[in-house]
């Protein structure tokens, strides 16, 4: 090392730690910190005596107003709710005044229960397979978003599958009466078992339940997450849920005669004495469409597909690169792989990597459970050759700085020697970060692995912002909350890119924040390092790292203050209300806090709006 | 992904069948029948199934007195009381074991069993000693309660 540089680090060292013990207990914010070039540590790393966590009673509060009082979801609320309601007390009305009926009636409260909450029942079993009608969706998302969110398909279907737990208990807890009345008055003669357990009514409830207990209790986001497949495979009993669903009325079990009244034709019975709701006639079509949905997915999965390239990143994420001619979609949207050489059956959610004007499709894809580690060994870059190429690019990096050399996300691709795998693709889906180019200023925060669909939007705003067509964005700032420096790697070299790219440096602004805990003498390093570098030491770009974890309610609110003192965007002052739309991918902690966020901040003058996707 | 934690699954398996269990009991003292009364009965009309004499004994603790109903819907709640658990169990070491859970769901199902309300709730008990006897075999452990030191994941 040149002496003078020596000097130079000897002088400015001690200057550079009181600076940053100075400034220890500041609020991590982004504008001031990026503007001053600082690494801003946060509060937690030196003081561990800082509140944080919020009290209980607050958490409810808020829980309770996000969940169920604010905008759109007390509307879906009164909506879903009143609608269930009110059906059960049509239900409950029409048996009970059925003249024809009177014999059942006999039975009384119990009846009117079962008749009521049956046709609830329906409505949730017509409805509980349309949010996964994934294709129809992707098609009506775009013309629909004003009347429903329709990326938050599968928070949806688990409020129907709530609502259906319930009746459940209030359909067959109403039925469980009625059947010992029925004996005992012998109004039909016969005894409860065998209504519950040799008549199609009892069989198939009994088994619905059955059903709803494994679908249920493996749906749980606990098991999910451990053992996806296990998730996967049992709730493939809706087949046979839905099965039982639309036959549980057959058998004439509603009527006005003494016996059923079968006749030989379909449906195998006659309207004249059978007066149930016949509701299957109307809840079946989502389940054939459903139906017809998974056999075009197949169709489409075996359309001409090619693995052209895998390239391995030194964090361990993979690269694959696809060549699929026949597969069309827009940045921020997804997709199902299947290797059938791992398993011939399973489908693996990723995120699309590549931007639409890419000759390929790619996915990046860390290994971290069974089928991606899988995925590694049959590539021949297992966990443990990953592991070792980390470590060379952690050494690597630290020589390369001293060469003038700036990249460190250095990937290599897969030998030609090892033949790579057959690859099926199902998509895409939609995700709603397609629609950014529709708000002035688009705030984009990825959280880990969550950064992904970025990668392609990133790349695609790059792309468009060469051919000059930016629709109305104006500013975009990309936040990315990470926990450790290794899984930079991959991102890192698009990011430069990208940042290389910005003729107005005001257009896009990223910023990184890391949440890691960091060692004392990682925090001196990184300091001295920082000192007079154009490249922010850690990521090699020109944005400043920061330390911690962001304080969203801080960042929304400063960004509020800028965009209505007219600092933020140029000559938006005299400009309608700003929509600034927030885009986010990542875990639900991180989603609550943006959306108790972009909440408060909502003005006249600016609306925050979120969007998030779902894993 | 990755390996099932069988101990997990069981877990929300038995607090459906506990909950199913309370609720069936409650049901059952107010429409008292003893499941089994078709062995040997005989249907009278009106009145239904009279139950065979040899069956005395359990329609004096179902029909005459819900002693069972009530008994299951004390185990339920204990189950429950375990299951979610209670602060004062979590810190038990016994809270932890999955052979108690076995033998409490094994009892829950015997009660729930013999009355008419209760026959899921004593199936699904069985499908939760299945997936504990799994956890067990597997040689799954149970975290011990962590000390409260603050709340994680906020962000």
């Amino acid at each position: 090392m040149a002496p003078a540089s020596y000097f130079a680090r000897a002088l400015v060292f001690p200057l550079v730690a009181g600076y940053a013990l100075f400034f220890y207990n500041r609020p991590v914010f982004f504008l001031s910190s990026a503007s001053l070039g600082w690494p801003t540590f946060p509060s937690c790393l030196i003081n561990p005596m800082a509140p944080t966590a919020a009290s209980p009673v607050t958490n409810v509060v808020h829980w309770t107003q996000r969940e169920f009082l604010t905008g759109k979801r007390l509307l879906f609320n009164i909506l879903f709710y009143g609608a269930h309601v009110g059906l059960f007390a049509y239900g409950w009305y029409s048996q009970a005044t059925n003249k024809r009926l009177a014999a059942l009636n006999a039975l009384t409260w119990s009846v009117w229960t079962s008749r009521g909450a049956g046709l609830v029942l329906a409505l949730d079993g017509g409805l509980i397979l349309i949010p996964m009608l994934r294709n129809i969706i992707r098609v009506v998302r775009p013309k629909l978003t004003w009347l429903f969110p329709a990326d938050e398909n599968i928070w949806f279907h688990r409020q129907v599958a709530y609502s259906m737990a319930f009746w459940s208990m209030v359909h067959t807890t109403a039925h469980y009466v009625n059947f010992i009345n029925v004996e005992r008055t012998q109004v039909r003669k016969q005894i409860a078992l065998q209504i519950h357990y040799t008549q199609p009514g009892g069989i198939t409830g009994h088994f619905m339940l059955l059903i709803m207990v494994l679908m249920y209790a493996t749906a749980h986001q606990k098991i999910r997450n451990q053992c996806f497949e296990a998730f996967w495979y049992t709730h493939h009993l809706a087949f046979f849920f839905m099965l039982g669903l639309y036959t549980h009325a057959t058998g004439c079990f509603v009527r006005d005669s003494v016996d059923p009244d079968y006749i030989g034709t379909f449906p195998f019975y006659s309207t004249e004495h059978c007066l149930g709701y016949l509701s299957w006639r109307y809840i079946i079509w989502p389940g054939i469409i459903y139906f017809g949905e998974r056999v075009y997915r197949e169709v489409r999965a075996r359309r001409a597909t090619r693995l052209s390239k895998v390239l391995v990143h030194p964090s361990g994420a993979m690269e694959l690169r696809i060549v699929k001619p026949s597969f069309k979609y827009v940045s921020g949207q997804w997709l199902f792989i299947q290797i059938p050489d791992i398993s011939s059956l399973q489908w693996h959610p990723f995120t699309i990597t590549s931007a639409p004007e890419d000759p390929y499709v790619s996915v990046h894809i860390r290994q971290v459970g069974d089928w991606t580690k899988g995925l590694g060994e049959r590539l021949g870059v297992g966990p443990s050759v990953v592991a070792q190429m980390t470590a060379a690019a952690m050494k690597g990096s630290e020589k390369d700085r001293d060469l003038g050399n700036i990249t460190r996300g250095d990937f290599f691709e897969i030998d030609a020697k090892v033949s790579l795998p057959a690859v099926r693709l199902d998509g895409p889906y939609g995700a709603p970060a397609e629609d950014v180019f529709n708000a002035e200023v688009a705030v984009l925060v990825g959280a880990g692995i969550g950064v992904t669909p970025f990668a392609s939007i990133l790349k695609h705003i790059w792309y468009r912002q060469r051919r000059g067509n930016l629709g109305s964005l104006r500013r975009v700032e990309f936040f990315w909350v990470c926990r450790d420096a290794p899984s930079f790697g991959w991102f890192q070299s698009l990011l430069q890119e990208v940042e290389a790219a910005q003729a107005d440096p005001n257009f896009l602004r990223i910023n990184i924040y890391l949440t890691q805990k960091i060692s004392e003498d990682m925090l001196w390093n990184i300091t001295v390092n920082d000192v007079g570098g154009a490249y922010d030491p850690l990521t090699l770009l020109r944005s400043r790292t920061m330390f911690g974890r962001p304080d969203w309610m801080n960042i929304y609110g400063q960004m509020r203050q800028a965009i209505e003192s007219g600092q933020y965007i140029a000559g938006a002052k005299s400009q309608l209300r700003t929509k600034v739309a927030t885009y986010f991918c990542g875990p639900s902690a991180i989603a609550h806090a943006l959306k108790d966020a972009t909440l408060q901040n909502t003005n006249s003058a600016v609306e925050f709006t979120l969007a998030k996707e779902h894993f | 992904m990755g390996a099932l934690v069988w101990h997990d699954l069981a877990r929300f398996i038995s607090i459906t069948a506990s909950v199913y269990a309370v609720w069936s009991g409650f049901f059952g003292i107010f429409y008292r029948k003893f499941f089994w009364d078709f062995v040997g009965g005989t249907l009278r009309d009106p009145g239904g199934l009279q139950p065979s004499p040899a069956a005395s004994v359990f329609i004096m603790l179902i029909v005459k007195t819900p002693v069972i109903q009530i008994s299951a819907m004390i185990q339920g709640l204990l189950i429950l009381a375990l299951e979610f658990p209670i602060p004062v169990f979590k810190a038990l070491s016994v809270y932890r074991s999955f052979p108690m859970r076995i033998v409490l769901l094994f009892f829950q199902a015997f009660s729930c069993v013999l009355y008419y309300q209760g026959t899921n709730a004593a199936l699904y008990s069985l499908i939760a000693i299945f997936c504990y006897t799994q956890a067990l075999m597997r040689g799954e452990e149970m975290e011990e309660a962590k000390a409260n030191r603050g709340k994680g994941g906020q962000a």
